[in-house]
């Protein structure tokens, strides 16, 4: 029932690389924009839309499909233009609406999914979708399949770091769950190590006062040894282990601090993040410790941004939320790249669902709010393995169904793990009796995504 | 993949090869996919999961090589070779050679072990069979365990606490051959027993004090909890506590107590997203119950035939949803719990509260007939039109600014005053329009008053509290000098609200201040409306909607100095609505104060009659109209009628509740769900239990009752070996079956199956007596002999699954902590009542949780001796379980948990290093050692080392601790700041006067928790 298998040197499971195509990426970061960003107001352009201001949704384009019970009471769904205007960017012409200026600079780095669906229509259940591939809370996360899949390649650090930073906007924000980063089934060392801004990065991380270095060191050494004597007393490679984790906490101390300590970082790495970059726990901040993660050999960094749920005020709401995400999202593919990490690295970019065309509440000129929308969204990929500089999928005049190249959640999954060289078919766990795998019975390897 | 090679490794040591241990797991893991229970996935019409099946085509009895089935799985054509080579699960050569000896010997077939009736061995104890079964493979049990290791042991087993030096004591002293015996028995019957029961039962009940999902707000199980401890200290048949917990609440005159039990099935996660669609939620609590009771009683995964009938076991989808109509027709919601607990909820008042609560409940009722009997509609209708309203007086009225979507200043005297940033935005309000900021919407208006010391002036105003989680300015007028109105918030008052006081605050040059507060809170969410008057001589007084309220000084040093003020009116970063502010020079008299805060939103809406009111609206005109201007008689009715509903929700907050199951007098309809979806209904089905299972014992209902009793009828081959198999595994660390939770096809054989029905037979002939089953595991040989690991045992068998010693693991995160507290002797031994909230990284809930308007959104940590309660009380939101517990595998709750894992991880030294908890615990054990032990450093250390892990350190490991603690004695004399620091960790304070050696062997206390042996159950 134990298991010795350790929490910073896991070794590969050999046998489900994926064989057919060589291992690209090393790494991913995984930005999260917790709550729904819109895609009409982002990355769908959808000029047309102007000539169907305020009227109702055409029963022929939501074909009957549920709606959440914010709007289902509403007597129409008045279709809401975007206020935002839109531009062609890169040799690839990418298509961003005027909340993204700095998207234009990874224009031709990006892979754009527009045809992105999933299966759940409100946060809980969409977010634990996209994370777990099951709408329902028990399963591992993306992050650790993968940590239990490849295991760590450095071993003062935890292979698999969550980071979050909380909404720019203004309106009330969704919650958050530990399910999102947790191994469900899988053995607890295979969950998501919460990095913290603050004093304490990792929860009781830092020795408190009272506690001197040498302290620290007696209290380590005692310990290690008494430990060695009942091992060698009773045999049990459990308090060898046990020994072991005790010195990786305590080079943890030097770590991670070393991780978070961004005084030797240059005036042009905070300039190219931005400002915000050195105010900890910002969106911007965490970007620029995912590169120093991924940097050191981290595995998996899950940043979540929160609050891009606008369901009322989304020309403002949006617009503050954007604005503190653009610049570190493109400038983090921008400093992979020019340190040669993109290659290795892969970032992803989206939200656990779209936005409706439809307004919820009152539609104004110059505001509206958008409800939950799974049907279809945009997301975006770059790097380790990723063929970049192209858009895929189109959606339909109302940005409602997907009419080309659908990518579900569970084929984005595939694909993900795919970039790792992990064949997601063949990444399982046996729970319950059960073979179980992130994309559950389904999901297919995007290959357009791979080129 | 070590419990494959044990079995390869077990088929290669014992032949002839046995169906059920060696080849059906081979199919079933391999096989079954396609050609196993479901119908609808079966390949080529071949199913190995039944004898007919499989002797159909693919096996020819003793004859390997012309077997089908041999000569696919040998294949050298990719194409024809089974498993495809796609599949997940390829078979090694060891299965191959296994499968082709099986039908050469020819071909026995045997049906799933689990589902037959478990049948009494010859053998007559647990020590003759696992002796046995050693002798079999040449292999000895390790020596008895020494004393001091033993009664740790079982100690912590039972009670999961540590014995107390005393107790090491005793029992050493006790030469008598029954002394573990006796031992035992007073373990048994020690309240913690119970306790330490219950902290396991909790995961398979998934008890929790949120809601879970998205809000994850506050939610009340503790006495369903309160409950089980005392059923487990009762020693309740576990037949008898099976058929409360599942349908208490169906036996005939249920009791409380009963009902409290059925709440078993009410500890599933309850969602209110908004948005959510009641009914896939709905159906999401039954599944959830469905696959909760027969992880816990069947050891089946049912949940997996919720899709399509099972891979595996010969559950079919309709079997699915037969179990699960037993659970759906509960008097419950798709979506509830914003206001605490859940219904079907039940109300556990004293019997002096029911009393009480019943003549009030006649009392109301009575007078609300009375009420209705005088058609207060018509009389409204009438009284509406003829009442003429006068308007407040202007008397006096320097500004109003009544937020009709602007800051228009109604009087003309003064300049209007203006929004900055984003314009908040405008909501209904008490009076019209009011205005709802935040934090990037601002107002700004000048000085409508010179505030002065000298002069009388009253400020009026409506205000509701936003959603913000932290305090914040409501209005201010105030540069050095001058006034500002805030709050402070508290959580939890009344029904689980949140409240604030309001806090006034006055400033005079240098610093001097007034700061003064409402005595009593108002609920954060409503409007409040407030009128400050000052008489100009020092006096302040404060109406809260139009009647006197008591204002508590909290600061003074103003000492007649001057607040003059002429800065601008602002309202900046309020998260919150203003509405109708006044400013007058003079004080408002009562009658004034009543005025504004209650007839004028009447008066707003009988005068513009052409709205259209809510809900609220036409309450407030009614309770106007009952309250002031209704005939004499009539109005004191509605005042009786009032003072009683205030008593009635002033009582009803003192009496605790709990959620319990509770039947719908109409039946909900339960079908097939296709692909398990809720939206797609297909043939309708009642309720039944799987056909491959014993049938209902004659006579029981087709409802949970007969469910409940079906399973502990003795007749059911699941139930007993279920049972007995988690109690197996909790002593240990692994189950016989060691898939608890599995006992199907795809779960791991029993290693020792004729010990799993001895047990099995046995607890039923026990009648179903837990202590006593467990009493007869811990009495065993097996139990009591050492954990030493032998060389030959580390190869052979690294998993203890022989049983050649006892198990060695660590403790359930639960208990590292009750341990280390105990040890110190700071732990608070109180069982029961409501979860508790220790020390907790600041920030960790507010970082993921939704907002202030709902509850357990912040983490309020709790103070004295609530700090040191057991584990198992501590507040588990499930959305972020405790940290520590959960940095020690505790699951969030959110399903089901029958097996918790066991990891070895950095992140748990960081927190045995230094959680707080830890650290006061080992300064607790240093400050008692030293008060005891006298000045001898070799004692002391001696002492403080036993205390911990039961025995005295050797010669070796005192000089070690010798060593350290010399080494930081010097340490903290050369830093006695630093050793001042140290022994201030934690709210408790210590009487011991010398810090630095209190330090110093704080330091060594706190190495000694942190030792494997301390936090590992030996």
């Amino acid at each position: 029932m134990t298991t010795r298998r350790n929490f910073l040197s896991q070794v590969a499971l050999g046998s489900l690389l994926s064989g057919a195509t060589p291992t690209k990426a090393k790494s991913i970061i995984y930005l999260h924009m917790s709550g729904g960003p819109s895609q009409i107001d982002l990355f769908d352009a959808k000029p047309q839309l102007k000539r169907f201001q305020g009227q109702d949704l055409p029963g022929s384009v939501r074909m009957g499909q549920r709606i959440t019970g914010m709007t289902s009471g509403q007597s129409t769904l008045p279709v809401a233009s975007s206020v935002f205007s839109f531009g062609k960017y890169g040799q690839s012409g990418a298509e961003f609406s005027e909340l993204l200026p700095w998207h234009r600079k990874i224009a031709d780095d990006i892979c754009l999914v527009r045809s992105v669906n999933t299966d759940a229509i409100n946060h809980d259940p969409a977010i634990t979708f996209i994370q777990t591939g099951s709408q329902q809370p028990g399963r591992p996360c993306i992050g650790s399949w993968v940590n239990y899949g490849l295991g760590s390649e450095n071993k003062n650090l935890p292979a698999f770091v969550v980071m979050i930073s909380q909404k720019s906007g203004i309106n009330v924000d969704q919650p958050l769950f530990s399910r999102l980063w947790s191994s469900g089934f899988l053995p607890s060392n295979y969950q998501g190590v919460k990095f913290r801004a603050g004093t304490d990065p990792v929860l009781f991380l830092n020795d408190p006062e009272g506690i001197t270095p040498s302290t620290r060191k007696n209290i380590l050494d005692l310990s290690g040894q008494l430990n060695a004597k009942r091992a060698a007393e009773l045999g049990d490679p459990e308090i060898e282990t046990r020994i072991a984790q005790y010195e990786m906490a305590f080079r943890m101390q030097s770590s991670v601090p070393e991780l978070t300590d961004l005084s030797k970082e240059p005036e042009s790495t905070f300039s190219l993040y931005g400002p915000e970059s050195r105010r900890p726990g910002t969106f911007a901040q965490q970007c620029l410790l995912a590169r120093r993660l991924v940097e050191r050999g981290v595995r998996f960094v899950q940043l979540y941004n929160r609050g891009w749920d606008q369901h009322g005020d989304l020309p403002r709401d949006l617009a503050l939320q954007a604005r503190a995400v653009d610049q570190p999202s493109a400038a983090l593919v921008l400093d992979l790249k020019q340190r040669g990490l993109l290659k290795d690295t892969l970032v992803v970019w989206g939200g656990e669902f779209g936005r409706t065309v439809y307004c919820q509440g009152r539609l104004t000129e110059t505001n509206y709010g958008r409800d939950h929308h799974p049907r279809c969204f945009t997301m975006w990929f770059a790097g380790g393995g990723i063929k970049g500089g192209q858009t895929i999928g189109e959606t339909d005049d109302y940005s409602y169904n997907v009419v080309k190249d659908p990518v579900h959640v569970h084929d984005m999954q595939a694909t993900l793990l795919h970039c790792l060289g992990v064949d997601h078919l063949k990444l399982t766990y046996k729970f319950q009796g059960r073979y179980f795998r992130l994309t559950d019975v389904h999901g297919n390897v995007v290959k357009q995504m791979v080129g | 993949m070590r419990s494959l090679l044990f079995f390869v490794a077990v088929v290669a040591w014992c032949k002839p090869v046995e169906f059920t241990r060696d080849v059906r797991p081979i199919l079933s893991d391999a096989c079954f996919q396609c050609h196993g229970p479901d119908d609808s996935s079966r390949k080529a019409g071949l199913r190995l999961d039944t004898k007919e099946g499989a002797m159909a085509k693919a096996i020819v009895p003793g004859k390997a090589a012309e077997s089908l089935l041999v000569k696919r799985i040998t294949h050298a054509s990719p194409v024809l070779h089974m498993p495809p080579r796609a599949a997940k699960v390829q078979l090694t050569e060891a299965q191959v050679a296994t499968l082709r000896q099986w039908i050469d010997e020819g071909a026995k077939w045997e049906e799933h072990w689990a589902y037959q009736k478990p049948v009494k061995p010859a053998a007559k104890s647990i020590d003759e069979i696992v002796k046995a079964r050693l002798i079999k493979e040449g292999l000895a049990q390790n020596a008895p365990a020494d004393k001091a290791t033993l009664l740790r042991r079982v100690t912590l087993d039972l009670t999961g606490l540590p014995p107390t030096p005393a107790e090491v004591d005793a029992f050493l002293a006790d030469r008598s051959a029954k002394a573990y015996e006796k031992v035992v028995d007073r373990l048994l019957a020690s309240p913690h027993y119970g306790e330490k029961q219950a902290m396991h039962w909790l995961d398979l009940a998934r008890y929790a004090d949120t809601h879970g999902f998205h809000i994850d707000s506050h939610r009340d199980m503790w006495p369903w909890r309160d409950w089980l401890i005392g059923a487990f200290n009762k020693n309740m048949p576990y037949d008898q506590f099976t058929i409360w917990q599942l349908a208490g609440d169906l036996l005939p005159n249920a009791t409380r107590e009963q009902k409290v039990a059925s709440g078993f099935n009410r500890n599933h996660v309850i969602n209110y997203e908004g948005g959510a669609i009641p009914e896939e939620y709905q159906t999401e609590y039954v599944v959830d119950r469905v696959e909760a009771t027969s992880t816990t009683w069947l050891g089946l995964t049912m949940g997996c035939a919720r899709c399509h009938d099972h891979k595996y076991d010969p559950i079919k989808q309709k079997d699915f949803y037969r179990f699960f109509a037993y659970f759906n027709n509960v008097a419950e919601k798709g979506l509830d719990g914003q206001r605490g607990n859940a219904a079907p909820v039940l109300s556990l008042p004293t019997e002096t509260q029911a009393g009480l609560l019943k003549e009030i409940n006649e009392a109301v009722a009575s007078r609300e007939k009375q009420l209705e009997a005088a058609d207060v509609p018509a009389q409204i209708k009438a009284w509406e039109a003829r009442r003429q309203f006068a308007a407040p007086s202007r008397a006096g009225l320097l500004a109003h600014y009544e937020f009709e979507g602007n800051m228009l200043e109604t009087t003309g005297s003064y300049k209007h005053g203006r929004y900055l940033g984003l314009p908040p935005t405008p909501r209904d309000g008490p009076v019209g329009q009011a205005a709802t900021f935040d934090s990037t919407s601002q107002a700004e208006a000048p000085a409508a008053h010179d505030f002065d010391s000298t002069k009388p002036f009253a400020l009026a105003f409506w205000f509701r509290g936003g959603n913000n989680l932290d305090p914040l300015v409501i209005l201010q007028q105030k540069n050095e000098t001058g006034w500002l109105f805030t709050h402070d918030t508290i959580f939890n008052i009344g029904d689980l609200r949140r409240g604030a006081h309001l806090i006034v605050k006055f400033f005079a040059p240098g610093g001097a201040t007034l700061e003064m507060q409402t005595a009593a809170p108002f609920g954060y969410g409503d409007f409040v409306h407030f009128t400050l008057n000052y008489d100009g001589k020092g006096k302040f007084t404060l109406l809260q909607d139009g009647k006197p309220a008591a204002l508590t000084t909290v600061k003074n040093t103003l000492n007649g100095a001057n607040f003059r003020t002429t800065a601008p009116l602002t309202v900046t970063k309020l998260v919150g609505t203003l509405d109708d502010l006044r400013i007058y020079n003079r004080e408002l008299s009562a009658g004034e104060a009543h005025q504004l805060a209650v007839i004028e939103p009447v008066r707003y809406l009988v005068e513009n009659s052409g709205i259209r009111r809510t809900k609220e609206q036409t309450a407030t005109v009614r309770e106007f109209y009952l309250a002031y201007e209704a005939p004499e008689a009539t109005k004191a009715l509605y005042a009786r009628l009032q003072q009683l509903k205030r008593e009635r929700k002033e009582l009803e907050e003192t009496i605790p509740t709990t959620m319990v199951m509770e039947e719908r007098a109409e039946m909900r309809e339960t079908h097939l769900l296709i692909r398990g979806a809720y939206d797609r209904k297909g043939e309708k089905l009642t309720a039944a239990t799987p056909g491959f299972l014993p049938p209902l014992p004659a006579g029981a209902a087709s409802n949970r009752l007969g469910l409940a009793q079906w399973l502990v009828s003795g007749e059911h081959p699941l139930t007993a070996r279920v049972a007995v198999n988690r109690m197996w595994a909790q002593l240990f660390g692994t189950g016989l079956v060691k898939t608890v939770e599995d006992f199907g096809s795809q779960g791991e054989m029993p290693s020792h199956p004729e010990l799993l029905d001895y047990l099995a037979v046995r607890f039923v002939e026990l009648g179903w007596d837990m202590k006593a089953m467990q009493r007869e595991m811990v009495l065993s040989a097996t139990y009591r002999q050492s954990s030493k690991v032998r060389p030959e045992l580390k190869e052979r068998d690294p998993e203890n699954r022989l049983l050649a010693r006892m198990s060695r693991f660590r403790l359930q995160g639960e208990s590292v902590r009750d341990n280390a507290l105990a040890v110190s002797g700071l732990l608070n031994a109180k069982i029961g009542g409501k979860s508790v909230s220790p020390y907790q990284p600041p920030g960790l809930w507010e970082d993921v949780a939704y907002g202030a308007q709902f509850t357990a959104q912040r983490y309020q940590q709790s103070h004295g001796e609530d700090l040191y309660r057991r584990g198992m009380y501590s507040f588990w939101k499930r959305t972020l379980p405790p940290a520590t517990l959960a940095t020690f595998d505790a699951p969030d709750r959110e399903k089901c948990v029958a097996r918790r894992a066991t990891t070895n991880t950095p992140l748990q030294a960081l927190a045995l290093w230094n959680d707080p908890t830890f650290l006061e615990a080992a300064r607790h054990l240093a400050e008692r050692t030293l008060r005891a032990a006298g000045p001898d450093r070799g004692k002391r250390l001696r002492q403080m080392f036993r205390t911990a892990t039961a025995r005295y350190p050797t010669p070796a490991e005192l000089a070690l601790l010798d060593k350290v603690a010399g080494e930081q004695l010097a340490e903290y004399r050369a830093k006695p700041a630093e050793a001042a620091k140290l022994v201030a960790i934690g709210e408790s304070k210590t009487q011991y006067a010398d810090a630095v050696e209190l330090a110093a062997y704080t330091s060594v206390a706190s190495a000694i928790l942190n030792l494997d042996e301390v936090i590992t159950k030996e």
